[in-house]
């Protein structure tokens, strides 16, 4: 099982830091634990992710921001740096996305000391020196999309490279258990799938940072510690997404997190943060964590959702049709709330979060109007392409001016604009997991045959072809039913809107009043988007408020895409890949 | 941002960096009704690391030894310049979150420490607060600095500010003053009419009795009708951004041979550029980064001060700079009445306020300051060219 071979490796985190483990501290993956964090034991399991040992420990708040305001697990996939921790020497580092190692000492991110002297590699270097690997066809991201691109350009004859930036391949939608078997049928399939993938010599990089792409195709690579240059033929993005932000008083509290995050930890490593949990936002994604969590014995508030109870029988028939099996799922979710007596509140949003003595109390706003309290909120109002390499490398965009965010140009064959470049799955729009599988099937043998392998229109890219229309039309009828009655979300002028440099909404609207118009202009003025996420969520938030207010938004309207698409410790630029 | 470009102007100020923005805040001061415009993106102050330079740059010595001389003719101009900041803050009773920690040119073998001792030498002579500090003396001052360095130079007259929070105030400032700003208005060129010129750009024209020409490396194209050919190029270079740490790194630091600057802001971020090469990426609208910079600025940083390898990087940029033959051009454009360059050259963010109120006192008929006729654009006026026709010009268009 492939879970196995991840535990024996040295484990080194996703930005390429390698975490000392002797021989004496290696131990399997689930096995009890302990370690330290702010000066006191926190029991966890080996290969967990120190975000869910933490909040399953009840520890919510892991750093500190500048201005001295508490933080927690937000996003739990590596994007909003909000669980940053400082693990021995090692400055800003994600839990969501840290194994837990047995004797790890953990303290809260944000402290006042200046970083430490480093004990290795303080050299200078050139990028001469840089180690090159050439594999026919580079596949980013192993989620759906990627591990069948793979798959498919792999059976095509070609060597091919899956790099991902979580310990474990499977992405979000196919997430894979820290420990032990696949939970349920989705991890099963997931887990089937990466199994394929290794046995036909798809050779897969865990804990694997692409950060940078520069021409004609080659890619910076952080990984074991090191980097080094991946030059393929032909190279296949399928970055996936993330949560749309909902930017309401109160959304950066601990305990708030995305639908996402709370997910991961249960999927994942079985781990519960708080016990009363309210889960809020938009889309089916959120009744499969609540019956997931009912399931697992947690007790859900409600399930806040903006669309409207399900009508309309035209779009309901026409999902059935294209997707039966995704219907009876979500119906099946819904029975499981309806048994646990979990209200479903429709046509309504959270309209504001605050921290009182007896937890998250939550305004809930529209037509159900009325106030809760939780330990946690999970807020999942939609999703974001992650296609910042993309934009950072030149590929040509267009605006989807509903969906709040650039959209990449493909051909038929999900190339982009840039020769050889293929993207596919989320990142590239967002039709869930049975188009992304569908998509990789098809460009993973385009890929293949642009860098010289011949492929003959087999069956499985026939019937991937017949999918992915099916479950295009699945999709659009899904986001019919799932429509919001409320398409952005009740934001105050001191609503915190840049998470990461503490932008209100309103030192933007100061800007906008001097006379900053730019994206790039009102960054340079208030400091938005300049933190460590990069502007992923407030980029999104600003292009909407712009809009709003009548100025022209469009691909080239945000912030410029710039390199490393994720913060890079400079030490790594140094070393070679320890293995 | 005033909304209507206007149709006449008595001063119009082309480009809107910290040179430009200054310039018209002096003439609105002046009493000068003044339009500026600047066609927005990313340009030199909106791009700059903010770096207060004084001693002359390894760099530049390095690859245009032809120039020294000079380089070193304006020399005066720098420690004044950095004086300069200090009294715009004061003035504008704003926060440019300067620092003036002094600046660190370090060695690493004993032929850059002779190098570094000739040139604190001949800096000393030429007014500058230059002295050489040995190991010892790093150890003290500096003990950030790594091993592998033996010596260094270091300059009192330097320092660092935020150009974020600079240009801001600056703005905000100059259109207190009754400056009319429009950004994103392209300037496509200039024309002689009557005693004043007119301005054509993206959005219409400007009649203007007086225009100063504050576009860096974009002045060139705008002079080349008047008969003039600057020597002057845009230069794409390379920055680092890391996150924010506690203060440690106090200096602004150099490197006698390799290129790099090397300091901390006052927000904690360190910000590393200071010569690596990047592409002006016209076609994306704005300049990339090479892969061979991030990995050989970033990691050259470590070698100097070990401990920034624990730091994230977050983001790299390129910013523009717009090196001359040596020295700033600066001042009235001979054979052209009412037109002004205000190009300061290298190291032109720190010497850019100061060179504005040099022009401005020229816009405003009074005697500069500093005897700026060294700096005067004719050196660039080509023999052969004359001043265009009017006509002739327009109709091109």
């Amino acid at each position: 099982m492939p879970s196995d071979k991840a535990a024996d490796r040295p484990i080194t985190d996703p930005e390429g830091s390698t975490i000392a483990l002797s021989s004496a501290n290696a131990g399997r993956a689930g096995a009890r634990t302990e370690i330290a964090f702010e000066g006191a034991p926190v029991p966890a399991r080996i290969g967990e992710s120190l975000a869910s040992a933490l909040a399953g420990a009840g520890h919510l708040v892991t750093r500190n921001t500048a201005r001295g305001s508490e933080r927690g697990v937000f996003c739990g996939m590596g994007v909003c740096r909000d669980c940053l921790v400082d693990i021995g020497e090692r400055r800003n580092i994600r839990a969501c996305m840290t194994r837990v190692e047995p004797g790890m000492v953990v303290i809260r991110a944000g402290g006042e000391s200046p970083p430490r002297q480093p004990t290795n590699g303080s050299t200078f270097r050139q990028l001469d020196s840089v180690q090159v690997d050439h594999p026919d066809v580079f596949v980013i991201g192993a989620g759906p999309a990627g591990l069948s691109a793979a798959l498919s350009a792999r059976l095509a004859g070609a060597r091919v490279l899956l790099a991902d930036e979580r310990a474990k391949p499977g992405g979000q939608y196919f997430k894979q258990s820290s420990a032990g078997a696949p939970i349920d049928a989705q991890q099963e399939e997931g887990r089937r799938l990466i199994d394929r993938a290794i046995e036909a010599g798809v050779e897969i990089w865990s804990d694997t940072l692409v950060w940078g792409g520069f021409e004609p195709l080659d890619f910076a690579v952080n990984r074991a510690g090191g980097i080094l240059v991946v030059r393929p033929r032909t190279a296949v993005y399928a970055g996936g997404a993330y949560e749309k932000p909902w930017p309401v008083p109160g959304w950066t509290l601990p305990g708030v997190m995305t639908t996402g995050a709370a997910q991961t930890m249960w999927r994942s490593d079985r781990r519960v943060a708080g016990k009363r949990i309210l889960i809020a936002g938009n889309g089916p994604l959120n009744l499969q964590l609540a019956s997931e969590l009912i399931a697992g014995g947690a007790e859900v508030v409600a399930v806040v959702e903006s669309a409207p109870p399900p009508r309309s029988f035209m779009n309901a028939a026409r999902m059935a049709l294209n997707a039966p099996g995704l219907v009876v799922q979500g119906l099946r979710y819904l029975a499981s709330c309806r048994r646990a007596g979990v209200p479903v509140y429709y046509a309504s949003h959270v309209g504001e979060i605050a921290q009182t003595a007896s937890g998250l109390k939550v305004q809930v706003a529209g037509a159900q109007e009325r106030s809760l309290v939780a330990d946690i909120v999970c807020l999942g109002y939609g999703f974001l392409p992650s296609n910042e390499l993309l934009r950072a490398m030149g590929a040509r965009c267009s605006y989807d001016s509903g969906a709040g965010h650039a959209v990449v140009e493909r051909n038929g064959e999900c190339e982009t604009s840039i020769a050889g470049l293929f993207a596919i799955g989320d990142c590239t729009g967002l039709n869930g997991a049975r188009v992304a599988l569908a998509e990789g099937t098809l460009a993973g043998e385009a890929a293949a045959r642009h860098a010289g392998f011949s492929t003959s229109g087999t069956h499985s890219v026939r019937k991937a072809s017949a999918s992915l229309r099916r479950h295009r039309r699945f999709q659009k009828a899904l986001w019919s039913v799932y429509w919001p009655s409320v398409k952005t979300a009740p934001t105050s002028d001191d609503t915190i809107i840049c998470r990461c440099e503490e932008v209100s909404r309103g030192a933007v609207l100061s800007a906008l009043e001097e006379g900053y118009r730019a994206a790039g202009s009102i960054k340079q003025r208030t400091r938005l988007g300049m933190g460590h996420c990069q502007g992923r969520y407030c980029g999104t938030i600003l292009s909407a408020l712009l809009e709003h207010r009548g100025h022209q938004v469009d691909d080239q309207s945000g912030f410029a895409p710039r390199f490393p698409v994720k913060p890079i410790p400079i030490g790594c630029l140094a070393l070679d890949p320890a293995e | 941002m005033a909304k209507h470009l206007p149709r006449k102007a008595e001063v119009v100020v082309v480009g809107g960096g910290v040179v430009g923005l200054s310039i018209a805040g002096f003439l609105a001061e002046g009493g000068r009704e003044v339009v500026l415009l600047d066609a927005g993106g990313p340009a030199g102050s909106t791009a700059n690391a903010g770096s207060l330079h004084v001693q002359m740059q390894s760099r530049f010595l390095r690859m245009y030894p032809e120039q020294v001389p000079a380089l070193e003719s304006g020399l005066h101009l720098y420690p004044k310049a950095v004086d300069f900041w200090h009294d715009l803050e004061r003035k504008l009773n704003a926060d440019f979150g300067m620092k003036m920690t002094g600046g660190l040119m370090v060695a690493e073998t004993e032929d850059q420490l002779d190098f570094l001792r000739r040139k604190a030498a001949r800096e000393r002579a030429l007014g500058l607060d230059s002295e050489i500090l040995e190991r010892s003396d790093l150890d003290r001052v500096a003990p950030y600095i790594g091993p592998a360095v033996i010596g260094a130079e270091l300059c009192a007259n330097e320092g660092k500010l935020n150009p974020l929070q600079a240009n801001a105030a600056i703005r905000g400032w100059a259109q207190s003053c009754g400056v009319a700003i429009h950004d994103g208005v392209h300037v496509a060129a200039l024309s002689p009419q009557g005693s004043g010129f007119i301005v054509e750009t993206g959005g219409g024209k400007v009649h203007a009795d007086q225009v100063v020409i504050a576009a860096a490396y974009g002045s060139r194209t705008l002079l080349e009708p008047f008969g003039y050919e600057l020597a002057i190029e845009a230069e794409p270079l390379h920055v680092n951004i890391t996150e924010r740490a506690a203060p440690f790194i106090g200096h602004l630091v150099q490197h006698a041979e390799r290129p790099i600057t090397l300091k901390q802001f006052a927000s904690g971020h360190v910000v590393i550029g200071g010569g690596w090469p990047a592409n002006l990426g016209s076609e994306r609208g704005f300049p990339t980064v090479e892969l061979a910079s991030i990995i050989g600025n970033a990691t050259l940083a470590q070698h100097i001060v070990p401990t920034v390898s624990n730091l994230h990087i977050i983001r790299t940029w390129a910013g523009v700079n717009t090196p001359t033959d040596g020295k700033g051009i600066l001042g009235p454009v001979e054979g052209v009445p009412g037109l002004f360059a205000a190009i300061p050259g290298d190291a032109g963010y720190t010497l850019g306020p100061l060179c504005a109120s040099l022009v401005a006192e020229c816009v405003l008929g009074k005697k500069p300051a500093e005897d700026i006729g060294p700096y005067s654009p004719a050196r660039f006026r080509t023999p052969a060219a004359a001043r265009p026709k009017a006509d002739a010009h327009l109709s091109a268009l």
